[in-house]
């Protein structure tokens, strides 16, 4: 399936809407597997949001994940709509290719030497993170209250609503993020 | 539960010594028929199936692979995979983390994934695994920890990667060591500051002394009035020495700081000059930039404000000693307000620095916002967007009043309570030296030169409660620079092979290479190519083209393989004389700061001006030269006269011509001009390329239409090759990609179709 678009991407800049009924989703153990209705077969795809902060996971980029550029198969217009078996496997594989661990409270934030030492509970577990004390570049204000903040591995944390933290993690978040 | 049950991996070849297994994971193997002696390795990802941070173990013993989940401290086998049926293995980033994949009967099948600090350990896992799919058994077994991005000091894991020791591990006293050593030529300088320091305290000393005698003996007594205009000149004369000695000392403290720093930001250059090409890869140039710049500059303040220490600390204990012994009892109660004036310090940095911080970071929004606008003014324009643009400086010039007025706020809380920190002090001494003068246990006098000295002792005590954050900024700082200077220079052999000129004979043998080793861009090439022979490199962008150059070039050392010269290993070769022979022509030419003349010159200083003439004309470039006003004398560059794209590359071409290279590389050296342009460099081209080995690579085709062999290149691998004639009637790739391009010249008619 991939020997054809290797050199010349056929019809690359053209959309190709995936209707729910032309999709079925499966995932064996970590692996997502589709299965179109014209009967090809992709024995793993990814899943990309193309919005995934501003227009929430509605669109979505389905990619051949065997073709070396993981070729674009579709996009999804809204993937809530889709049949619930496919569903369940498009939200499990979203929730695992978008690691971003929402931040429930922040017990503490230690500066040292242009670092800061996280120590949080996340939605996904606690966790401690180091983060260079940049706010301009490590610390971003995508939507009112609502920061995500970036550690010294690129991995990414969100902080939904700095408003609704307990105050004393709202207390931190403010001094150190300098709100 | 207690390390004391787990099984002990240390003497496991590639296990690092503090992964321990959990019983359980043993108990789950073994259950499953795994024999813990062939266990090979064993390493941990710390996320769950289910993508919570959790515990995963990816195991592999000599005939399988396996991934077991553990969760509430029991554990599960997720998959077992015998090692002969995986045929690929390799690491793929997601947001936040990434995955390690393997390739089972031509199926990709994700085994984990595993949050992003642990990126280097599966890469390194992956790596292997497509080792043993390659290679058989017989492939070492990697440390999957083996970490080159721990503090060399204490050994964790380096949060900063830029420098080599953890912050909390920098060796203070070596890095003052080197320091001064750098400070070595201003010895003298220093000695001078130091002494005239020791002068101004001295002289800070003197005129409440004045006061007092002032006081005492001539406007209470009244007995010695003739001696009042001479102690009045007396405290004059101390103003005007004290104007001097400040002028003196900072002069000199500006010449220390600048010269010593500039003599720095010459030494990190120099070296630099020498670091091979993908250090400037890992280290961005900003941060660069920064290192030199900025980090040198800043290093200048922290060494004014080092010496305005050593300034402080004079004048406290010097101040302190005048205190106690002139009038003891009283020295005790100057010490009474010193905790408060300590605190008040301490909390100006802790509340004070944040509200400036904000200020600064708004500020700094607002003239990027302004920067953007100005640069992008004709887009704003065309697009009939100015009223968003006012209203986003609008907004942004809104936060910058708001975090202002919360500077002034806070500034107008904190003020009037440092304030009276610093008078609770004197309050006290008005009081106790009150009584004491009341009671004739000292003098008035006394009492005011008192009072002058304790308005003297508080400012620098307040001060010195920061002089261990600049420190440690400053040894920071310090030990970066001195980091960058102990980065080792390009890797040369010993004693190249000596080889006077070359034929052009390359061969690569096998060769694969990533910039990042888990990432081959490269893989598995093998071709010969001939002296004299042109060669057209042709491929979809993200091929491995420009990696190709770069690996001939040697910017970067394979990964595996070899790549020879005239038969000798590229790596046995002296890398000047290599350089020297290859000559480069880029799609975006750079011309450096300075003449057209010398940038013709560039690769051979030497060269007469008729040299150079030669090489414009050959170039095609001697009639638009010869047009401008000031001929081969123009200035180009930075700040100087614009050329065109087209230009700027024929310029480019005549620097490589007079180089006179034997090997030459085209960089899509025309993919940016207009056709005429096109023909004209073209036409240059062809003169340049006769009887030198040349690589071209393009992705107009119709450029390698004489090219005597194509190389075509997709994801890395070599997938055709021939000479053009051939590759057309073959109908392959290269065909393929000749059609498509005809389709789209046909659009606008001006590529002939080969």
């Amino acid at each position: 399936m991939t020997e054809t678009q290797t050199i010349v991407p056929r019809k690359a800049f053209e959309l190709v809407m995936l209707a729910p009924e032309d999709v079925r989703f499966e995932r064996e153990g970590d692996t997502l597997r589709l299965t179109l209705s014209d009967g090809t077969h992709y024995p793993r795809v990814s899943l990309r949001s193309c919005f995934p902060v501003s227009g929430g996971p509605a669109l979505l980029s389905v990619r051949d994940a065997a073709s070396e550029e993981q070729d674009e198969i579709g996009i999804i217009a809204d993937w809530s709509k889709l049949a619930e078996a496919d569903r369940q496997a498009v939200s499990t594989e979203l929730e695992l290719h978008y690691f971003v661990p929402k931040i429930t409270a922040v017990s503490k934030i230690k500066d040292e030497f242009g670092f800061l030492y996280w120590t949080v509970d996340t939605d996904k577990g606690p966790k401690e993170f180091v983060m260079r004390n940049s706010v301009v570049h490590y610390a971003r204000e995508i939507g009112k209250n609502h920061w995500l903040i970036i550690d010294v591995n690129q991995a990414r944390y969100e902080i939904p609503d700095v408003s609704q933290l307990d105050s004393r993690s709202q207390g931190l978040v403010r001094r150190f993020l300098l709100l | 539960m207690n390390t004391g049950d787990k099984q002990d991996l240390s003497k496991m070849p590639g296990a690092a010594p503090h992964v321990a297994l959990p019983d359980s994971v043993v108990a789950a193997y073994r259950t499953q028929g795994g024999d813990m002696d062939e266990l090979k390795l064993a390493v941990k990802s710390d996320l769950a199936p289910d993508g919570a941070f959790g515990e995963q173990w990816l195991m592999i013993n000599r005939q399988d692979l396996w991934v077991l989940d553990r969760h509430n401290g029991t554990a599960n086998v997720r998959y077992k995979l015998p090692l002969d049926q995986i045929t690929d293995a390799k690491v793929e980033r997601c947001v936040g983390n990434g995955l390690l994949q393997v390739t089972v009967d031509q199926k990709p099948q994700v085994l984990l994934h595993y949050s992003n600090d642990l990126i280097d350990r599966f890469g390194r896992v992956a790596y292997y695994l497509h080792d043993l799919a390659e290679n058989g058994e017989q492939v070492a077994v990697p440390d999957p920890d083996a970490d080159d991005h721990r503090c060399l000091v204490c050994g964790r894991t380096l949060v900063d990667r830029s420098t080599k020791v953890c912050p909390s591990c920098i060796q203070r006293g070596k890095i003052f060591k080197r320091l001064m050593a750098l400070a070595r030529p201003f010895w003298g300088t220093l000695l001078g500051i130091v002494l005239l320091m020791l002068a101004g305290v001295l002289v800070d000393l003197l005129p409440p002394y004045l006061t007092r005698i002032l006081i005492d003996d001539v406007l209470k007594a009244g007995a010695k009035a003739d001696l009042l205009v001479w102690l009045v000149s007396g405290l004059l004369g101390i103003q005007v020495t004290r104007v001097i000695i400040t002028i003196f000392t900072n002069r000199m403290n500006i010449n220390l700081s600048t010269r010593f720093t500039s003599d720095l930001r010459d030494q990190l250059f120099t070296h630099l000059n020498k670091l091979p090409i993908d250090y400037f890869d890992k280290n961005q140039i900003g941060r660069l930039m920064t290192r030199v710049n900025q980090d040198t500059s800043e290093l200048q303040g922290l060494v004014s404000q080092i010496t305005g220490f050593a300034l402080n600390i004079m004048l406290v204990i010097g101040i302190g000693a005048v205190l106690f012994t002139m009038a003891p009892s009283l020295g005790l109660y100057v010490l009474i307000p010193t905790p408060l004036v300590v605190a008040a310090a301490y909390f100006y940095y802790r509340y004070m620095r944040p509200h400036f911080e904000r200020f600064w970071i708004a500020r700094w929004r607002l003239n990027a916002t302004l920067n953007t606008f100005l640069s992008g003014i004709r887009v704003v324009k065309a697009f009939a967007q100015e009223s968003l643009e006012e209203e986003r400086y609008h907004d942004r010039n809104q936060k910058v009043l708001e975090s202002r007025l919360r500077v002034d706020q806070a500034w107008s809380r904190f003020y009037p309570l440092i304030s009276f920190a610093f008078n609770v002090g004197g309050l006290i001494i008005w009081y106790a030296g009150g009584r004491a003068v009341l009671a004739d246990k000292i003098t008035l006098g006394t009492l005011m030169a008192f009072l002058s000295y304790l308005g003297m002792f508080y400012g620098p005590l307040s001060n010195l409660t920061h002089i261990s954050q600049t420190l440690n900024q400053f040894l920071t700082i310090s030990q970066r620079m001195f980091e960058m200077l102990d980065e080792e220079p390009e890797k040369q052999v010993e004693t190249p092979v000596q080889q006077p000129s070359l034929g052009g004979k390359i061969e690569f043998d096998n060769v694969t290479f990533g910039y990042d080793p888990y990432f081959p861009v490269v893989r598995d090439l093998s071709f010969t190519i001939e002296p004299g022979e042109m060669i057209g490199v042709v491929g979809p962008s993200g091929a491995g083209k420009t990696t190709l150059v770069n690996l001939i070039c040697r910017f970067y050392d394979v990964t595996r393989g070899t790549i020879r010269v005239d038969g000798v290993d590229i790596r046995d070769l002296s890398m000047e004389e290599i350089r020297r022979q290859i000559g480069m022509v880029l799609q975006t030419p750079f011309l450096f700061q300075g003449t057209i003349a010398e940038n013709i010159a560039y690769g051979k200083p030497e060269a007469t001006l008729e040299d150079i003439i030669r090489a414009a004309k050959a170039a095609n470039a001697h009639n638009f030269v010869t047009r401008l006003p000031e001929g081969y004398d123009t200035i180009v560059g930075e700040g100087g006269t614009g050329l065109s794209g087209g230009e700027r590359q024929r310029i480019s071409i005549a620097r490589a011509i007079l180089h006179n290279p034997r090997i030459l590389i085209l960089d899509e050296a025309t993919s940016s001009v207009d056709t005429e342009t096109e023909r004209q460099i073209q036409e240059a081209l062809e003169k340049l390329v006769k009887g030198r080995t040349t690589i071209a690579i393009a992705h107009r085709l119709s450029t390698l239409y004489n090219a005597d062999r194509i190389l075509v290149l997709n994801h890395g691998r070599l997938e055709e090759q021939g000479a053009p004639k051939q590759l057309m009637e073959n109908k392959g790739k290269f065909y393929n990609l000749v059609q498509l391009q005809t389709q789209l010249s046909s659009l606008d008619g001006v590529v002939p179709a080969l």
